[in-house]
């Protein structure tokens, strides 16, 4: 369900673009803040304000990483690029020391609802490989130490 | 022209032809799995990839044009190579359980690999699964994506051909898949176009699923018996049983484009209810008896009778065969005029609407009244639910050229969207509008109109008043009729509105002559809602005119007129043939009271409808798929079918039934197949005398002219003698009660197939969304409507866009049936909504 205050936004964005529909994007982005989600309702509501069917909403939803459609995350979403500069570079081996670290599997989330651990396709990155992003931050260059570093803190975090 | 040489084959195309689309003219086979012609070019699949001569890489033959002196090779040693590699990219997910998938057998996949493809894949990882069990999309419809191939042509002919667009691509690269929203229940026309363009076994007929394998079916190619659009499919049965109905790419006038009712809709030849033995009525009971003892009562009962006290109506789902022999039997056997077809509309009304969209005067193609044409005009019809295939194949025209669409209606529909303008008027009232229209247009023209016959006419008409009556803006008046005076052509649609309120034909008229009075091209397509009614019309079956519209002696009487003589005991007997007249004709009372005072009703049918039950004799008979002959669709195209299989039991095709009675009247009388009857046709009716029977896209399919006029009091009527038609209006029935066909529903054959009644389960009543906020109701609240004669139960859909005030009932809906509310007379009912729990 979108809040009015969503909703409000939503119509406000609107505005910026000659069609209806080409808000879906940003629509879309404006339904998972703060909830981080994007719940089949939100897409039904979306597609009824931007008139537009609601499968539209669907696929931009699907296609794009960013959006978690009927996906509850962490409240820090850690995505880790696994593609080739990256995997070069060990990814694989900071997933893994992540999956331990955190004690989840690729895909869970914390029992305290903390983290949710993804892997994503190249983040265009490749010079600072191994990289991650956690919410809207990029961390590069990492180590297994350095990954517990970036834990530690927002653990301490709230 | 470009010249260009494909595998060192020289050839010569137009420019901007397609490299694929050139080669298969050089007789060259490109192989494609995302190209289908008339879908949009997404060059996606990348099996289609050739060699250019001086470029680094391949390239897509079905999005690249063809260049002067282009070198184009498709079968290069490297074309080769990234062909097998695309095809292990395609089989690297795909499930390969062609062993249990019905597309087995007829799959493109299939085909390619064993054509092109290696032989063993390279790839080790685990495939990707989206779900284990099939799953449905609609209760037609049913889904396995793990067989997917992501060519998109479910989609795309979702989208920009039918319309309706409720499909799309989840996810990205291999984790892609088709599907609907979070593979939900689709809302949509439920047309299986989707089934017919995937090129795999992802996109399933429910109903089909699992029954045979396509090398087990046996065939014939058909004519649709829905509406008269006239799509040619195929349809397909295995032991008896029709079990589907295929259209294919290139064929016919709808290509592989079918709705609901053509692709699902053949079920009701395999219902167990058909009737498959001769019943006669003895002691107050229809008991079974042989065909000779029918066929004799028959003769000796309905000779009995002086020719003024016979009548006959036909159905115009009849072919042209049966339908000529049926005129001949009731004209040259029982000396009586009085025959009609269909029981809706009244004699005048298709003399009026035979006139005004010139359908004497022979076909127009489809196609070529949509090319070049400046403006069209959708009026009288509710095309979209109506004749579905034609809404298709307008969108699609409109894909590949954009032309000025204005559409008129009380309902909204789906081809509104592709419309620069919709002008939502209050039902009946077209010849207000169109009036408004022509007035516009002649004020504009000023001296150029001045001269002409109808000049007097606008004098003391008023824009205003007639905005006011139809319910439409002055400003989308003038639009239109600004639109239709600075183009130089326009193409008319004109629909089954016109043959229910004939008013309109007088406006529909007069536009018509204004406009070709100044000079401009006007064609005119009218839009026919059952297979062969144009057919119908052609072979003379009616009260006015005999085969080729040859004006008769002396008229006999219309359906209506046949009813109301019966119900003056002035008319004795009846013969039926296929029309559930209590169903259909629009006001259930009369009829009912007129063939229950008749003393001899013979009825020939499918099934023992309403009307068959009050028979006398009821003869059983050969459905679409057990019979051969023509049918001619709205278009005036003549096209054949051909029988699949036997009739049940001892069921007779209405060809050997008519053969059989006029043999016994004149034994002069040449008993031939219908192919002979058609050659009789072609030899006693102008139009036809040149026709070629081609199934495909060809005017030369198309009837010719006439030759005669049709003479109509209608339209010949003075435009200030309007018709006292009483309006009732009261305070407690708010809302005009209109009608027409459904998109799932649309007769008797519909209500025999259980596949349709899974689309559509119950009788609906259709409202506006201001309509629905006012009543506080929403779709599947049930409400009884109540009307002046009649109160029956009804679901609420309602549609946005629609006219407010307007609530719209289908037609012949068997648990709902409209033509209780109406009364002969009294076209316009008005009714209430009251809310009822569930």
């Amino acid at each position: 369900m979108l809040t009015e205050e969503a909703k409000k936004a939503i119509k406000e964005v609107m505005k910026r673009y000659k069609t209806k529909r080409a808000a879906v994007m940003p629509a879309l982005t404006i339904a998972q803040d703060d909830v981080r989600e994007v719940t089949a309702e939100d897409m039904l509501e979306i597609a009824e304000m931007l008139e537009i069917q609601p499968v539209i909403v669907n696929e931009v939803a699907k296609f794009y990483t960013m959006y978690n459609v009927q996906r509850k995350v962490g409240k820090y979403h850690i995505e880790v690029c696994h593609n080739i500069s990256c995997n070069l570079l060990q990814a694989e081996r900071i997933i893994a020391h992540i999956e331990n670290r955190l004690n989840i599997k690729v895909g869970g989330t914390t029992t305290d609802g903390k983290f949710t651990l993804s892997t994503a396709e190249c983040l265009g990155s490749c010079g600072t490989a191994p990289m991650m992003q956690i919410n809207d931050t990029y961390y590069e260059d990492l180590t297994e130490t350095k990954v517990n570093d970036i834990l530690a803190t927002l653990k301490s975090r709230d | 022209m470009a010249k260009l040489t494909i595998n060192g084959k020289f050839i010569e195309v137009k420019d901007g032809t397609l490299i694929l689309e050139a080669a298969k003219q050089a007789g060259i086979e490109i192989p494609t799995f995302c190209y289908q012609a008339d879908l949009s070019r997404i060059g996606a699949c990348r099996i289609c990839l050739v060699e250019i001569a001086g470029q680094r890489k391949l390239m897509t033959s079905c999005t690249t044009p063809v260049m002067e002196g282009m070198e184009v090779n498709s079968e290069s040693a490297a074309v080769q190579e990234s062909r097998k590699g695309v095809i292990e990219f395609f089989l690297s997910n795909h499930s390969l359980d062609c062993p249990v998938c019905d597309k087995a057998g007829e799959c493109e996949l299939q085909d390619m690999v064993y054509k092109h493809g290696p032989r063993k894949g390279s790839f080790k990882e685990k495939k990707i699964r989206f779900h284990e069990k099939d799953y449905p999309l609609s209760p037609v419809i049913i889904k396995n994506s793990n067989r997917c191939v992501k060519c998109t042509r479910c989609i795309r002919v979702c989208r920009d051909t039918v319309g309706v667009g409720v499909l799309g691509s989840m996810g990205r690269g291999a984790h892609q898949e088709e599907t609907s929203f979070l593979r939900t229940y689709l809302d949509c026309d439920h047309c299986g176009n989707c089934i017919e363009v995937c090129p795999v076994g992802c996109f399933m007929r429910r109903p089909y699923r699992y029954k045979s394998r396509p090398w087990d079916l046996k065939s014939a190619d058909t004519i649709c018996p829905y509406c008269a659009t006239g799509c040619t499919s195929k349809i397909q049965e295995r032991d008896g049983e029709v079990v589907r109905s295929i259209s294919k790419m290139g064929k016919g006038v709808n290509n592989e484009l079918l709705c609901a009712r053509g692709r699902f809709g053949f079920d009701f030849i395999s219902n167990e209810d058909r009737l498959t033995t001769p019943l006669m009525r003895k002691d107050g009971e229809l008991v079974p008896v042989s065909w000779d003892e029918a066929l004799e009562s028959l003769a000796v009962n309905l000779g009995a009778f002086a020719p003024e006290r016979i009548g006959g109506i036909a159905s115009a789902r009849l072919t042209n065969e049966d339908l000529f022999l049926f005129q001949d039997l009731m004209r040259s056997a029982f000396k009586t005029n009085n025959i009609d077809s269909s029981a809706r509309w009244n004699r005048d009304s298709v003399s009026a609407f035979i006139k005004a969209t010139g359908i004497n005067e022979g076909g127009v193609s489809l196609r070529g009244a949509l090319e070049g044409v400046d403006a069209i005009f959708i009026v009288g019809t509710q095309i979209s639910e109506e004749n579905p295939v034609t809404d298709y194949l307008l969108r699609r025209s409109f894909d590949s050229r954009w032309v000025f669409t204005m559409i008129a209606s009380a309902r909204a529909m789906k081809l509104d969207s592709c419309a620069q303008l919709t002008m939502r008027h209050d039902p009946a009232t077209e010849n207000a509008l169109l009036t408004a229209i022509a007035k516009v247009i002649f004020d504009d023209a000023g001296e150029k109109a001045a001269g002409l016959d109808c000049a007097e006419l606008f004098k003391d008409l008023s824009l205003k008043d007639l905005s006011d009556e139809s319910g439409v803006d002055q400003s989308d008046i003038g639009a239109a009729a600004r639109k239709l005076f600075g183009s130089e052509s326009a193409t008319f649609f004109a629909g089954t509105e016109f043959l229910r309120f004939p008013d309109g034909l007088r406006g529909f008229s007069l536009l018509k002559e204004l406009l070709t009075a100044l000079g401009k091209k006007i064609t005119v397509v009218p839009v026919l809602d059952r297979c062969n009614q144009r057919g119908a019309w052609d072979m003379g079956v009616h009260p006015a005119f005999g085969p080729g519209y040859e004006p008769v002696e002396n008229p006999g009487l219309g359906n209506a007129g046949m009813l109301e003589a019966a119900d003056a005991r002035q008319l004795d007997a009846l013969y039926i043939a296929g029309v559930d007249i209590l169903n259909n004709y629009p006001d259930f009372e009369t009829a009912e009271k007129a063939l229950s005072k008749l003393q001899y009703l013979v009825v020939n049918e499918l099934f023992l409808t309403g009307t068959a039950a009050m028979a006398d004799l009821v003869l059983p008979v050969a459905s679409f798929a057990e019979k051969a002959g023509t049918m001619t669709n709205q278009e005036g195209r003549v096209q054949s079918m051909s029988p699949l299989m036997k009739p049940p039991g001892e069921a007779r095709t209405a060809h050997d039934i008519f053969s059989a009675l006029l043999k016994a009247h004149d034994f002069e009388f040449n008993v031939a197949k219908p192919k002979g009857t058609f050659e009789k046709i072609q030899a006693n009716v102008k139009s036809y005398a040149d026709v070629e029977l081609l199934n495909e896209r060809s005017d030369k399919s198309l009837t010719g002219e006439s030759g005669n006029t049709v003479s109509s009091s209608i339209l010949e009527k003075e435009a200030d003698e309007e018709d006292q038609t009483p309006a009732y209006t009261a305070e407690d029935l708010p809302l005009t009660l209109i009608t027409g066909n459904h998109l799932f529903y649309s007769g008797m054959l519909s209500s025999r197939s259980a596949t349709l009644g899974s689309l559509l389960k119950e009788a609906i009543v259709e409202i506006n969304d201001t309509d629905a906020k006012k009543y506080d109701l929403k779709s599947g609240d049930h409400v009884t409507v109540t009307g002046r004669y009649h109160e029956g139960r009804y679901a609420v859909r309602v549609k946005n866009g629609s006219r407010k005030g307007v609530a719209f009932i289908p037609e012949n809906f068997k648990t709902g049936p409209v033509n209780r509310f109406f009364r002969k007379g009294e076209w316009s009912q008005k009714v209430r909504l009251k809310k009822v729990d569930a």
